[in-house]
């Protein structure tokens, strides 16, 4: 990166509010460092308990979604992931990221996502308890929690939560995932 | 039997499980990148100490999380879920789930908690953690 594109970089970042992002290998480590930075950004923004804590659950959510079913595209060369908090001029907090997923779990993760945002609050929360009590979710070999992840994400944002699938190239084994969610 | 003391880490909550006291506490944040792995020790400790033979001393547990992820959330429910099968089977045991004032998620959790597991005793406290 030239100057002239990192100050292109820099100045769409403030433009966009950013307060925190990153980009590189997510380990439980780098989440630990990321959580640490985190809390003493939004400390220092003066934001107050509820969002603190939505923003804070969303960001644990996303990064450890990108380490469980992410790391693994490093060994095809993919970018690992990517993720960005910042406040939009209206006040209200966001939170997006982006990783590589495998072309053939891509129906998988639509068929989570989608459902979730044309659901009410109350619709989000009553899913979560019925995926809270079900067990059968044991079964499930691709899931590497509670199946509650995404449904946490929508939980705590005060808006759908949108997402993307982006394909770079029509033969390749990964796409890319992007997900945003407005606290 | 022998008491449980994990000490809290970043990620993961202090763990202080007296069974000589039939005191239980369990406090912090917990978000570690294994949760099953971290739980499934201390689930099979209270268990061992709920199913052994006690004397009919009245327990006490204490849940004073700040926050847990989504992985954690199922085993968290898991150990009331066998405080609840220990009440139901005569056992004298007293739930406490704290929550700061501001957390509705904290608060709306314990009352599900209560909703479902009605045969153990769950007092849901609002507490302001430091």
């Amino acid at each position: 990166m030239n100057l002239s594109h990192f100050a292109d970089f820099c100045e769409q970042a403030v433009k966009d509010g950013i307060l925190f992002y990153y980009t590189g290998e997510f380990s439980q480590n780098v989440i630990g460092a990321m959580s640490d930075t985190l809390k003493q950004r939004l400390d220092a923004a003066g934001v107050s308990g509820p969002a603190r804590r939505k923003l804070f659950s969303a960001f644990v959510e996303m990064s450890q979604n990108i380490m469980h079913y992410a790391n693994a595209a490093v060994h095809a060369g993919g970018r690992i992931g990517a993720l960005a908090i910042g406040r939009n001029g209206d006040n209200k907090y966001y939170i997006v990221c982006g990783n590589p997923v495998r072309c053939e779990h891509v129906e998988r993760i639509r068929g989570k996502v989608e459902p979730l945002r044309s659901m009410t609050v109350d619709e989000i929360k009553a899913a979560y308890r019925e995926q809270l009590r079900n067990d059968a979710h044991d079964q499930d070999a691709i899931s590497r929690g509670a199946g509650l992840g995404f449904l946490t994400v929508a939980r705590e944002s005060s808006e759908p939560i949108e997402y993307q699938i982006v394909y770079r190239s029509a033969d390749a084994d990964y796409a890319e995932f992007y997900l945003r969610a407005a606290i | 039997m022998e008491n449980l003391y994990i000490p809290a880490t970043n990620e993961t909550p202090e763990i202080d499980f007296r069974f000589k006291d039939h005191q239980l506490h369990m406090s912090g944040e917990s978000y570690p990148e294994n949760a099953m792995a971290f739980f499934a020790p201390i689930r099979a400790s209270l268990n061992d100490y709920l199913s052994s033979a006690q004397p009919a001393a009245a327990v006490e547990a204490h849940f004073a999380l700040k926050y847990f992820n989504s992985s954690s959330t199922k085993l968290i429910r898991s150990l009331i879920a066998l405080m609840h099968d220990s009440a139901q089977a005569g056992k004298r045991i007293v739930t406490h789930w704290y929550h700061d004032p501001e957390d509705d998620m904290m608060l709306e959790f314990g009352q599900d908690l209560k909703d479902e597991f009605r045969m153990l005793d769950i007092r849901v406290v609002a507490m302001e953690t430091a």
